[in-house]
């Protein structure tokens, strides 16, 4: 009796154990516990409202799984590898899609069925560019463009500069030297340009961008990215920004507010003029932080054009249920009906002409005093080049962004603080060829 | 008799194959890889001792090891130490301090909440402009300007070891007082006869009979010190700023296998840690046990 109790007992035991194992594995494994047809990782919520239209169209049930960006490659990875669990659709985002359209994680679209080759004059040609892998085929497409511009309050703009107009301050920040010379103008007045000098840093390249890394897998520091290192000390030393660092509580409280900065030795109470965001910008930074002063802003151009982020979303190589996975990727960047109303409600700046083309007439927005913020967007994202993004870069622009402030607080010559960045980059990229200084 | 044997091994198979599959393997296959070029995708080849001989003579690390070490430090002495003296005046038998326990309880309370909150908050005290702590600090007039405390090496550091101190001293504070209740009244009372005084007590008495749960703390502490990572990770850019100064061993691991993608060298990094961790635990044994053997021969 005993013998048979504690037989009895650890096999519940060992059950239990084993139980717990294939439990969780069926409920995310391709095969599936609760019928469901499509799943879908995403590191931002914004999905959710798309699935849902979705999943009413084609009556199947998709399951979102949302990973938050820092943990996002981390966690995708392995399940992509092994493909356990492993989502139908996933997305990819500006900072590591050229390591995921080579690796082969996502299916040639290619190929037919899907012949996404011939939509390429429909996109914005930086955005088509960007989901392709390093053989030329489409692994990966966007619904949106991310260009970059200048958001600046219209109200000191006036006072300072005589004008609000968009196209008329753009003029004034159209080359690094315009930039400083509006700078110089806005602090004879007590304002401050930028909120700090790593604003600037998109600028960085000028008008002749070249990748961070070229194909013979040499480490490019082109002058021009040396020069921007002397720009931003100048922006600092010369008191341009209000020393709020991105991201910092100084930082989202100067959109509002005056705050306070030293100067000579006195404490004064200053506003900043412009902020350096791109398109998502406007919505989830600016408008979630900014109360008093709605509608006193406007977007104009920096001295170059640029694009920061952006979601790329793809079909897995392993999937089971490809059809329906293309089915909701098409809808996503190709639907008219789905993308105009996705336009309206988020403001998102797409990338699919037939749509924006069709909406870019009549578009404004009161948070920017009425300001069609579309057109001019649409505008920046034509003047991007593509082609020198490198699965290096968001690594190492945060090394050189390293190296630049390290300069820029006078910690270190600008001798040394580029060897530091060399080293650094080599010590990250041991395959990387760094010049030898 | 010999049958009966048999059972026990169905009860502990539930153990041995859940740490078979999650600590044994994954153990065994990151010393795999560290002998290779693993990138965390396509195929690992084989390269020898290569990525241990880049070890040794990788300034990189031994910065992180460097900091690793002067950031455990601070943390632990001013922990141990405020510990000790909380401690000292809470068991004194002369003072009689009530409210035992909600001390106990306030004390304890940094430590269950989560490290990013506590990144989260020490980001915006020690804001530089608007943080509260440089607010405090000028208006009492202790100092002109604000400190910039997180972009300077050397206060980044101890900001990181305050905070560390902050959460651990309480955890510290409850496993020493219950050491002390542990100890015999009779030594206190046979002391307080004597005539000794509190500083006579607590050296004399508290702190050698305390000495196994002292050891206890510093090696646990040690261990936990040497894989100090999520504070410096997330209260900076993740990449151990200013000037390198938060990058700790395991900070280093974490990206060079997961930003840099360099899984390879991360798995020979993270066998560099363990082979450090095994020493400064070895050199620790080795007083707790002799330590043992002179109390033996007093006794």
């Amino acid at each position: 009796m005993k013998k048979t109790l504690s037989m009895f007992l650890s096999l519940v035991l060992l059950v239990g154990v084993l139980a717990g194992c294939s439990g969780s594995q069926s409920a995310n494994g391709s095969k599936g516990g609760k019928d469901i047809d499509l799943r879908i990782w995403s590191f931002t919520d914004e999905l959710k409202k798309p699935i849902k239209k979705f999943e009413e169209k084609n009556g199947v049930k998709v399951e979102l799984t949302i990973v938050p960006i820092a943990d996002y490659p981390t966690k995708l990875r392995p399940v992509l590898e092994s493909g356990v669990g492993a989502p139908d659709v996933f997305t990819g985002e500006l900072a590591f899609i050229k390591q995921w359209v080579d690796a082969g994680y996502w299916e040639d679209l290619s190929k037919s069925p899907y012949d996404a080759e011939k939509l390429s004059d429909q996109y914005i040609p930086y955005v088509f560019d960007m989901g392709k892998d390093k053989d030329g085929k489409v692994r990966a497409l966007s619904w949106q463009t991310t260009p970059g511009g200048v958001y600046y309050k219209r109200s000191i703009a006036k006072e300072v500069l005589g004008t609000d107009d968009p196209a008329e301050v753009g003029k004034m920040m159209s080359s690094m030297d315009s930039v400083f010379a509006t700078a110089e103008k806005l602090k004879a007045k007590g304002y401050r340009m930028f909120p700090d000098e790593g604003a600037i840093r998109w600028f960085a390249q000028g008008d002749a961008p070249e990748p961070w890394v070229n194909d013979k897998n040499e480490l490019q520091l082109t002058d021009r990215k040396v020069e921007f290192m002397d720009y931003a000390k100048e922006m600092k030393t010369k008191g341009y920004t209000a020393n709020a660092a991105e991201w910092s509580p100084s930082w989202f409280e100067s959109m509002d507010k005056a705050v306070k900065v030293k100067e000579n030795g006195k404490t004064v109470e200053t506003n900043v003029f412009s902020y350096v965001l791109p398109t998502w910008g406007l919505h989830s930074v600016l408008k979630t932080n900014v109360k008093k002063s709605t509608g006193d802003w406007a977007v104009t151009s920096g001295p170059s054009p640029y694009f920061w982020g952006g979601s790329w979303l793809g079909v897995y190589s392993k999937s089971k249920n490809k059809e329906l996975a293309y089915d909701f990727v098409k809808m996503m960047t190709q639907d008219k009906d789905f993308l105009k109303d996705w336009a309206k409600e988020t403001g998102d700046v797409l990338s699919y002409l037939p749509v924006t083309d069709e909406i870019k007439g009549d578009f404004k927005d009161e948070f920017l005093g009425g300001q069609n913020n579309y057109q001019f967007f649409l505008d920046q994202a034509q003047n991007i080049k593509p082609g020198i993004v490198t699965k290096y870069d968001q690594q190492l622009d945060t090394l050189y962004g390293n190296a630049v402030k390290q300069y820029t607080d006078g910690k270190k010559s600008k001798d040394d603080a580029i060897k530091e960045f060399y080293m650094k980059a080599k010590n990250a990229y041991p395959d990387l060829t760094v010049p030898n200084k | 008799m010999k049958n009966l044997n048999r059972y026990g091994y169905f009860f502990i198979a539930p153990f041995w194959l859940v740490f078979l599959v999650f600590s044994i393997y994954p153990v065994a296959l990151t010393f795999y890889y560290s002998f290779t070029n693993y990138t965390g995708s396509g195929t690992a080849e084989v390269v020898g001792l290569a990525n241990y001989t880049r070890l040794l003579t990788d300034s990189f690390f031994v910065q992180a090891f460097v900091n690793t070490l002067k950031i455990w430090g601070i943390n632990f002495a001013l922990q141990m130490g405020l510990a000790l003296i909380l401690a000292a005046i809470f068991s004194d038998m002369r003072l009689k301090m009530k409210g035992q326990s909600f001390f106990r309880a306030i004390f304890y309370l940094p430590n269950l909440i989560t490290v990013s909150s506590v990144a989260l908050l020490f980001g915006i005290l020690l804001d530089w402009q608007h943080g509260s702590l440089n607010v405090v600090l000028m208006n009492l007039g202790l100092i002109s300007d604000p400190i910039n405390w997180l972009n300077e090496p050397a206060t980044a550091q101890i900001s990181v070891s305050l905070i560390l101190t902050w959460m651990w001293f309480g955890h510290s504070f409850i496993v020493i007082m219950a050491g002390i209740s542990g100890i015999s009244t009779d030594y206190f009372e046979a002391a307080l006869i004597d005539g000794a005084n509190r500083w006579q007590t607590l050296v004399s008495i508290t702190l050698p009979l305390l000495k196994p749960i002292l050891l206890y703390i510093m090696i646990t502490s040690l261990i936990g010190g040497l894989q100090l990572f999520d504070l410096p990770m997330l209260i900076t850019d993740g990449i151990g700023s200013p000037d390198g100064s938060l990058n700790t061993m395991v900070l280093y691991l974490y990206n060079q296998a997961f930003k840099y993608n360099n899984y390879g060298y991360a798995s020979a990094v993270a066998y560099g840690l363990f082979i450090i961790t095994v020493i400064f635990s070895a050199v620790v044994f080795r007083s707790m046990y002799s330590s043992e053997r002179k109390q033996a021969r007093q006794v």
